[in-house]
Order: C-alpha cells, then structure tokens, then sequence
C-alpha cells in the first residue's frame, strides 16, 4: 500500500520505512475497534467503531501524505502551517458548537472536527522550527524567549474553549523540546521558578468560579457530583477486571454504562476491565513499543531538525497516553486527555497518525 | 533502549542530545512502569473488592443544597431567610428501563401528587436517562405529600424525596422588585455553562446582582443503597458551604410601613436619605408573589404573573416612565431664579386661563388663584404662573437644568433595565422651541418623563444642597470565614450649582406646600417639618378617561433643617397627587420619625 504511492522515490526511503512502529499502530487500532465495537453507547448508537474506522482510514492517508513529505519542508512551512491552526483555534471561539459549555468543535456538515487536536501538530512542527530558526543559534536565553510565545498564545486560545487538558499539553512538549535542543537545565529550572513565582498572580485576576474550577481541577473530591464520580467508576471498572479480565460479555460496569466518557477519554477503563491486567500490559507495552522507535528515531537522526521533529511528535503522544492512563487510573486529576489510537474521536485519530507520519518521515530520511 | 541504540546507531559516537535522548527514554518507560504498578494494585490486589463493588453497583449520590447568603436591612433584620423544604426528585438512572414499567412509575407519582403526567414525562426526557444526578420536579411539598411518597416508596423506583432550603420572605409580596427571586437555572443560564441543570438561580433583583456571592458552594453524599433503594452505608460525604450574607441600605420597618400605606393602590414609592443615596425603601405594587416564584412553578401560575394587566413583573421604580407634573415646576423655577429671568418678588394675577396664540391653557383650579407671587405660586401649583415664568426662562435653559438635576440621565442604580426618561434635548436650541412645547414642560407635562428613583434622586438635591447620589442597595457583602468581600461607599454622580438664596426660596416654598395653605396640606405632620411638593401627571390621551384619572405624584423630604429622608409616591390613575399621594406619603413618614412626633405630642 505504501509503496504505489512511493513510487519514483529514492530506494532507499522504501528500506527505512519502520515497520516495527507501523505494526504497533495497527495493533493498537486493532484494540480500539475491538473495543469500541462492544460498546453501546447512548444515542450514537453502534456506529462508533464504524466512524472511527473511516477516521483509521482518513488518518492512514494523512500518515502516508506527511511521511512522503520530507519533513525539512514541512518545518521550512510551519510558520504557515502554525498561523492556520490559530485560525482554526479563533474560528472555534467565532462560530464552534458549544458541547456542555465548552466550546471545542466546528461542525462541518455531519461531522464535527475539533481544531485543537489538529493544532497539536502544527504546534510541534513552529516549535521545532523556532528553536532551530538563525536568530535563535546558540541555544539559550534567547531561544526560550522565543519559544515562550510560540506555546502561551495557543495555550490562551485553547484554554478559553475551555479545554486546560490540552492547553496544559503544549508545556511539556515545548520543553522536552528545549531539552533536547540542548538547552542548559538550569535555565529551564530558572523558568519554572519564574513561572511558579507568577502563579499567585494569576490567582488574582481569576474569578471566584474559575478558582473552583481550578481547585475542583486539582482536587475532584471537591465536587463530588462531577469529576469524582467519574474517577470512582473507572477505578471499580478497572479493579473488577482482575488478572485475565471478564470478557467482553461480562463487563458490566461499561455495558451498564456506569462509565461515563466510556468510548472517549475512559476508553481504557473498558479495555481494563474486559481484558484484565494481562490485557493491559499487552496494551501499554505496544504503546512502550511505539514510543522507544519514537526517541530511537530522534537519537538516529543526523541532524537537529530531524532530531526534534521525532522528539517532539513521539513526546506529545507519551504526554497524552501517561496523562490519560494516569488520570482514568486515579493517580492524576481527570483533565480532559483522549488515549491516542484508542479513544473515540476524529481529529485525534487523525493527529496522532500525522505525528507518527513525522516520526516515518525522519527515519526514512536518516541516511540522506 | 540502550540496546535499540547500540544496534541501530553510532556506538562511540553519542553526542550530548544522545545522552539526553536516552534520559528521556528511560524517564518515560519508568513512567509506565508505575502506571504498570498501579494497574498490578487496582486488579490484582484490590481486584476483589472493586469486582465485588462492582456487583452491586448501587452508589447513589445526593447533592446537598448549600443555604443562599441572606440579605439584612440595615439594622441587621434579614429581609428574606431560608428554611428547609421538600423537594420531589427523579433520579433516571434508577428508573425503569422499560417505558411501560418507567410511566406506572410516573403514572403513580403523578396521581399521588396531582402533578400533570405529561409534566413529569417531559422533565424525564430532557435529561439522558443513565444520568445519575436527581433530577428535581417539584419543590415546596407539604409534609403529607412526603408521607405519600415515602408510603408508596417500594414501587416508586427511582423517585426519592430531598430536602433543600428554600427562601422565606416576610410576606408573600415583600419588597418583591428589590429583592427578586431565586429559581432553576433557565436554558440561556445553562447555554453559558456557569450553571448546573436544576441549580437554583437569582433570577431578578438583588438576588441576581449578588448571585455569584449568594450561590453557596453546594455539598453531597455518596451513599450505597440496595436494591429496594434504602441507605445501606454513607461512603463519603462532603459539607455544603453556605452563601455570603449581604447588608443592604433598606430598612425593613420603613419597607413595611410603605407597603402597607400604598396597599390596594398601582404604582410606586422610593424611600432615600438624601446625605449618602441610600434607598431606605423601594417598592412597587402591584407586586408579584415571590414565594410562588421560588423554585419550580407551575405553568398555570406563571401565565397569569405574564399576562396581567397591571402588569406586576414591572419594576415602576426604574422601568417606568411618567410625565412629572407639577413636580417639575421646582425644576423650573430654579432655572428662572437662577438665571434672574424669574425673581421672588415676580407677581402675576391668575384668573384659572392663560392665551398663547389661539389655545388656551387653563389652571388646575377653577377661576385661578389671584395674585401670586413664586412663593406662592410654588405653594398653590400655580399653573399660570409658570405658563408666564416658562415663556420668559425659555425651553432650551429649562431642558438643562432638567438634565442637571439628572433627568433623562441614569441614576447609576445597580438594578438591570432601568429606564432614562426623557427631556427634550438641548440640541434643538439653536432651532425654534415651540412655545407651546415650552408651555406644557413648565408644569412638567408633554415631552418631559421622569421614572420615580430619578424624582428621588431630584428631591434628595434639592434637600441636600445640589448633590446628586447614586442609590445605594448594598452596603457590604461579608462571607463568614472571609469578613467583607465586597462593599460599596456609596457615589456622588451629579452636582448642581444654585446660588444659597435659591435654594433658600425652594426650601421655603416645598415647605410651604405642606404647611402653609399649599397643595399639600394632606402630608402634614404636626411636630415634624415637612416639605414636599404635590404632582398630578395628566394622561397623554384623555380619551383614555375610561382608564381612570392621573398618576398622582408626592415628592417630600423631612425634617425641612437637615433633611433625614426623602420620600416619593407615585399612585397610576389615583386622582390628585395632593388628595392622593401626600397622605400616603404622611403615613410613611409617619412610621419612620414615630418617636420624635410621639415626643411632640407628650410634650404638646
């Protein structure tokens, strides 16, 4: 399949393609269908796994349109491709459909896309090319203070949705970026400070419902009607899978939709309780599997701008699948994260196998 | 990893962003391996107790209705209180799943209740039926509604009955505009995503101004109940945190006294003290009934507040707009007396009519009131009068001070939809006035409307020496553990220059009015000084006869030496403002300087 659309390319990008981490895809996806096919979700009705089925497929043309590419030029073209996305993110905010108050879609015609999924992307690809722009060489004060910009203005946009999960996501990855750019530490350790220092004053400004968000944010019990509940359901969910898991007709706390959020960000507290926790370490070890190529990619890789497109791209999935398991598992606050290649929804399918497109992009060019 | 390295890469040759690299690596899979851990504690060894709790599934959370702040007056009397109440509650989770079994269940409910099938079947379907959350159908049951519902209680699966506080007011109608109403959240609410399905909401008045301070912060329990839904234990519980408690200026004696003077009478009444803006008092009648508004109400009962005539969701206060009457002859002559167009001495004979081209203006009075100079003709309401004076000041110098003295400008009082009232604007100077225009706003009639908070705001500079204040509502807000978090020092936001003879004349005349053969006789108080000037606004249509008569207005401030309070009255079609508002007017200020008459009369 790949290879009709390769064809005239140099030889050699066909001998570099990762199947490894190709295969690891399929598998995961393979786990989502399965899934999400035994779920009855509402009003939707049974045709999740359809949908995110022709998302498969859309993401797959997306993957192979973006690791055809060479990535040079698509960091050469990130400003272009980063201005976009704001756009996108802004026409969220003139004329998206509000879904329990928070505004994070556009509908086009049946379907609804939701911008900052997308972004994700756009944003690893403006990072990269800031930090390896002339005017920030060498690598220091003044590369940060241009990153800086690059992740606080999505981060307003995204957070006004509001949608903190993914507003909160661009920090990690913006600095595991710096890291690898090879920026001192103790710097970064300079910002954090600098950053925490300004916590208070945020605080400040906020309104008096906005700091219980935040607090119900850092502590679910506080509102024990929403969030806490959710957390409490997974975790019976998960724990009454055991070692081998019910199977898919006994699982009941999902079938019984005592889970809410099911076929989207608690996704993996179905997987769990179907299949146990045999199933999940089969699960977490094809995303270990995914995310090892990920950084083997980034440290092969001959010259910076490849190093960092692989970085970032394998950082920002490691970022959503550590978060997303960690929140639904009960060891972090439940922050609005989908489980990448798993969770129902689109335009994350989509991004996320256009970021392993980077990754197939930068391996197959390791040797050029 | 290292080995993945070595076999692809460049032994030997690992840079520094290598090294890196790996640290990255190895943080991220040890990340995985305590998500790994954690997974091995919640399915391996505390998989049993999770399998069992996920047997009987029975968690029930029950939200605990945090108590709104209360509002005091400002004596610390509350205004309105809360107190416990009944409420009926679905939740859907528990319902039947098969529709027939789900409608006995309502079919039931409703019977035992008197509740409309198709209402309870319509609030049922608007929420997803796997929702966990109680879904509130009808507040305020009676003690024996409860015992129904508890009788019946084995085959009523997934109806329970809550308690939650509710407001208690005074009286049925108490200060209804002022303070609003408190109900569930409505769609608009719920579109902008601050608020809960079936949260309780101010809707109107200060309990929506204040929402966000009177909003407690609302608790819950989580319980486990069987399958017959009885409480087997309490897992977990969380204390529901009350709401701010809010100090208003109003005074509730004053508040009452004027209720029960204006009772059976349309219209409306500001109580204000005229040396910091405060509203001691605020109403307007017909009010609606606020405690039938709280909560859920039904359709039937809101149908008739929305399509009555007298139309008592109005606030008359601010959203009503009324030509001044005679009233506003203070306005005028304070215009004339100021520019020197008008001087006291100014006399002028009346004989009840007054020619201009081919009209005729005729006094309120058959056959005039002879000669009258301005004291007088302040006195008396001389209409004449200030027909001549009106004429000689010029409409345009009328319309600003008018406009000084904050007429069709807002009064700035915190309340959503108040209306500016209207005076004919100053721009059209340059052009003709109509002299007939000119005419008719002399006795405050025509083009000019005033709403009766900006009367207030009027009466208090006249009694104050020119200084226009923004009514006050709120004096502090304070929450328990925090001490005050919000309060309000009051504003001054007009001012206006009269030189002190000036005042001096109106003061004198106002006091005239009540006390020396003037219009407003009616008002007078033995022992207390009083000034005050009567206003009769003519419908616009007289046609309209069959309506009823004028709006009768009565502006007053007392004591005349250091004024205390200011009082207006207006009465929609009571007659005259002379016969009709100044006694009501007598009766509030009655009640609000009780000791100091009591103590004349003793010493009388």
């Amino acid at each position: 399949m790949t290879a009709k659309l390769m064809v005239g390319f140099d030889r050699r990008l066909l001998q570099n393609v990762d199947w490894a981490l190709l295969s690891a895809t399929f598998l995961l996806f393979a786990m989502s269908m399965l899934t999400l096919a035994n779920l009855h979700v509402g009003r939707a009705g049974g045709g999740v796994a359809w949908r995110q089925a022709a998302w498969f497929c859309v993401g797959l043309v997306a993957l192979l349109a973006v690791a055809s590419l060479d990535y040079r030029r698509l960091v050469r073209a990130a400003p272009a491709v980063y201005l976009l996305g704001l756009a996108g993110l802004a026409l969220v905010w003139a004329l998206g459909r509000s879904v329990s108050g928070a505004r994070r879609w556009i509908v086009l015609g049946p379907m609804s896309i939701q911008p900052s999924e997308i972004f994700k992307v756009c944003f690893v690809l403006m990072a990269v090319w800031v930090i390896t722009s002339r005017w920030a060489q060498p690598v220091g004060g003044s590369t940060l203070f241009m990153a800086l910009p690059v992740a606080a203005v999505p981060f307003v946009l995204i957070i006004k949705q509001p949608d903190l999960g993914t507003a909160l996501l661009l920090f990690p990855v913006m600095v595991v970026l710096l890291v690898g750019a090879g920026l001192r530490l103790r710097l970064l350790g300079a910002l954090a400070a600098a950053g925490l220092a300004a916590l208070p004053l945020a605080w400040l400004v906020l309104k008096d419902y906005q700091r219980e968000r935040i607090l119900v944010f850092l502590d679910p019990f506080r509102d024990p009607l929403g969030t806490a509940y959710n957390v409490i359901q997974a975790k019976i969910a998960i724990g009454s899978g055991q070692l081998l898991g019910k199977g898919v007709a006994g699982a009941t706390q999902s079938r019984l939709a005592f889970l809410p959020e099911r076929h989207t960000d608690f996704i993996f507290a179905v997987f769990a309780e179907t299949w146990g926790f045999v199933g999940c370490i089969a699960l977490l070890m094809c995303y270990v599997l995914l995310l090892l190529r990920g950084f083997d990619i980034a440290a092969s890789a001959r010259e910076p701008v490849g190093r960092l497109v692989a970085l970032g791209a394998t950082s920002l999935l490691a970022a959503q699948v550590l978060i997303n398991v960690g929140m639904v598992t009960g060891l972090l606050p439940v922050v609005g994260i989908p489980l990448p290649l798993m969770s129902y929804g689109g335009s994350s399918m989509v991004a996320s196998l256009m970021g392993l497109g980077l990754l197939l992009s930068v391996r197959m060019r390791q040797f050029q | 990893m290292n080995r993945i390295h070595l076999r692809r890469g460049l032994p030997g040759r690992r840079d520094a962003g290598q090294r890196r690299i790996t640290v990255m690596a190895a943080a991220v899979t040890a990340a995985f391996l305590v998500l790994i851990g954690q997974l091995w504690y919640l399915q391996v060894l505390e998989g049993g107790r999770f399998l069992d709790a996920s047997d009987k599934n029975r968690l029930r959370i029950r939200p605990i209705a945090a108590p709104r702040g209360i509002l005091f007056d400002r004596n610390g009397v509350p205004l309105v209180d809360n107190r416990p109440a009944f409420t009926l509650s679905l939740i859907p989770r528990e319902l039947p799943r098969e529709a027939a079994a789900r409608d006995a269940v309502l079919g039931r409910v409703a019977a035992l209740l008197r509740i409309p099938f198709q209402e309870l079947q319509d609030a049922a379907a608007r929420v997803p039926p796997d929702s966990f959350l109680p879904l509130r159908v009808r507040r305020g049951l009676t003690l024996e509604d409860v015992a129904k519902v508890e009788e019946w209680k084995l085959e009523l699966a997934g109806v329970i009955t809550e308690v939650e506080p509710q407001r208690v007011y005074p009286t049925s109608r108490f200060a209804a505009h002022l303070l609003g109403y408190v109900r569930e959240a409505n769609d608009d609410q719920l579109r902008q995503g601050r608020y809960r399905r079936g949260e309780m909401v101010g809707q109107n008045g200060l309990e929506r101004l204040l929402d966000e301070y009177l909003r407690g912060k609302d608790g819950g329990e989580r319980i486990e109940v069987d399958a017959m839904g009885r409480t087997v234990r309490m897992v977990q519980q969380s204390e529901p945190h009350s709401g701010a408690h809010v100090v208003t200026t109003v005074d509730r004696r004053i508040q009452e006294a004027a209720e029960r003077a204006m009772e059976g009478h349309a219209g409306a009444v500001v109580v204000m003290d005229p040396r910091s803006g405060d509203v001691l008092a605020m109403l307007s009648t017909p009010a609606y009934e606020i405690d039938r508004f709280t909560g859920t109400i039904d359709r039937a009962a809101w149908q008739r507040v929305v399509q009555d005539p007298n139309f008592p969701l109005l606030n008359r206060v601010i959203q009503s707009q009324y030509a001044p009457g005679s009233i506003f002859k203070i306005v005028v002559a304070a215009a004339g007396l100021q520019e020197g167009t008008l001087t006291p001495g100014d006399r002028v004979s009346c004989n009840g009519e007054f020619r201009l081209g081919t009209s005729t203006f005729k006094d309120w009075k058959e056959g005039g009131h002879g000669v009258v100079d301005t004291y007088h003709a302040i006195a008396q309401s001389c209409n004449i009068f200030f027909y001549q004076a009106g004429l000689k000041i010029g409409g345009p110098t009328i319309a600003r001070y008018a406009q000084a003295f904050g007429f069709s400008r807002p009064t700035g009082i915190e309340l959503p939809g108040e209306r500016l009232g209207l005076v004919p604007s100053g721009r059209r100077e340059r052009r003709a006035w109509p002299l007939g225009e000119t005419v008719n706003m002399s006795i405050g009639q025509g083009a000019v409307l005033v709403t009766p908070m900006q009367v207030a705001r009027f009466m208090g500079a006249v009694a104050n020496g020119g200084v226009l204040w923004r009514p006050r509502l709120v004096q502090r807000v304070e929450r328990p553990e925090q001490g005050v978090v919000y309060s309000d020092a009051g504003q001054v936001n007009g001012h206006v220059e009269l030189s002190p003879f000036v005042w001096e004349l109106l003061r004198r005349s106002l006091w005239a009015v009540v006390n020396d053969g003037g219009t407003g006789a009616e008002a007078r108080i033995p022992g207390l000084e009083i000034a005050g000037k009567t206003g009769t606004a003519q419908m616009i249509a007289k046609s309209k006869a069959s309506l009823g008569q004028d709006h009768a207005w009565f502006a007053a401030f007392a004591p005349v030496k250091d004024p205390e309070v200011v009082v207006v009255v207006l009465v929609e079609r009571g007659g005259k403002g002379g016969q009709i508002a100044a006694p009501i007017a007598r009766r509030i200020l009655q009640a609000i300087f009780f000791e100091k008459i009591a103590a004349v009369e003793v010493r009388g």
